[in-house]
């Protein structure tokens, strides 16, 4: 068990999952593109601009599970002190900042069209703008800090107070009066959304997801390789 | 029926911009993280060639990932 988990397994397994994923990726992203945008019908109400909804609500979804994930695991760091979780949380920062910022751009975007204006101070809009804060004051420690214990000590707390936004995030449209239209995707009860659409949506989420994978495995590689180079001399 | 698909009835430029703008976001993310993952592996390939023939040796010997990284980039060094 504790083998699978030696570094130089994880790296023989991180270059088989990047082939694998670059050998299947293209194809799925025409098939998500074609649903999202030619096979899936116009909304009623919104006409196509709804189809901004297959990248914006995906980005939205990578943005929020990616900082749970990096503040889950900052919880694990500190009470198990394993350094390797420090690698995956570095990898997944960027990823979670990039969607995070998407996801504002493409909400702003929408916006126009459908509320009148590209940017509204609305609970919805204002938690994600501090989610996006969050990232960048992650990521800066690592950045900018140069001991490696401080760096990874303050990142973890910023992650763990960050965590609290999370619901924030989530319930604002039901505990505020927002612009922001309330959840139509639910994963216990019904979601309003209409097949039609949730394909396209859960297909593009796929697509996206295997895309952050492939961005994830390529920094997670990147991680090993700099701590090989810095041990080089002790072998 | 190109142009209907095009125009998106009229929010063509939101529509194409939002998806432009995640593709292009995306593909500079993809761009810059495998530029740093190249760069890495060539500094740690040529540190290692640098080495004297008996520490490589060890070095090979006791790191797979140092003899993996050596092995993909034997040809360009």
């Amino acid at each position: 068990m504790f083998k699978i988990l030696n570094l130089s397994n994880i790296f023989y397994w991180i270059e088989k999952l990047i082939g694998f994923i670059n050998s299947i990726f293209f194809i799925l992203l025409l098939v998500a593109l074609s649903f999202a945008l030619i096979f899936s019908p116009p909304d009623y109400l919104q006409g196509d601009s709804v189809r901004i909804m297959y990248v914006h609500v995906p980005s939205a979804w990578i943005g929020l599970a990616s900082f749970s994930s990096i503040a889950i695991l900052s919880i694990a760091h500190f009470i198990f002190k394993i350094k390797n979780i420090k690698l995956i949380t570095k990898s997944i920062a960027p990823i979670g900042l990039m969607f995070t910022c998407l996801a504002l751009v493409t909400g702003s975007i929408w916006g126009q069209p459908t509320w009148g204006t590209w940017w509204a101070w609305d609970a919805r809009i204002t938690s994600m703008l501090i989610l996006a804060l969050f990232y960048i004051g992650f990521i800066s420690t690592h950045k900018f800090i140069t001991n490696e214990n401080k760096a990874n000590k303050i990142s973890s707390i910023i992650a763990i107070i960050g965590l609290i936004n999370i619901p924030i995030i989530k319930y604002s449209v039901d505990w505020w009066n927002t612009l922001h239209q309330p959840a139509s995707i639910r994963l216990t009860g019904e979601s309003s959304i209409h097949s039609s659409m949730l394909m396209p949506l859960l297909l593009m989420f796929f697509v996206l997801i295997l895309y952050c994978a492939l961005i994830f495995l390529m920094k997670y590689k990147t991680e090993i390789i700099k701590i090989k180079k810095k041990n080089l001399k002790r072998l | 029926m190109i142009l209907n698909f095009l125009s998106m009835n009229n929010y063509g430029l939101f529509v194409w911009g939002s998806f432009a703008i995640t593709f292009i976001a995306c593909s500079f993310l993809y761009y810059k993280t495998l530029k740093t993952l190249k760069k890495y592996e060539r500094e740690f390939a040529r540190e290692i060639n640098e080495l004297s023939s008996e520490r490589k040796k060890v070095v090979i010997e006791n790191s797979k990932i140092a003899s993996q990284v050596l092995s993909s980039f034997s040809k360009t060094i």
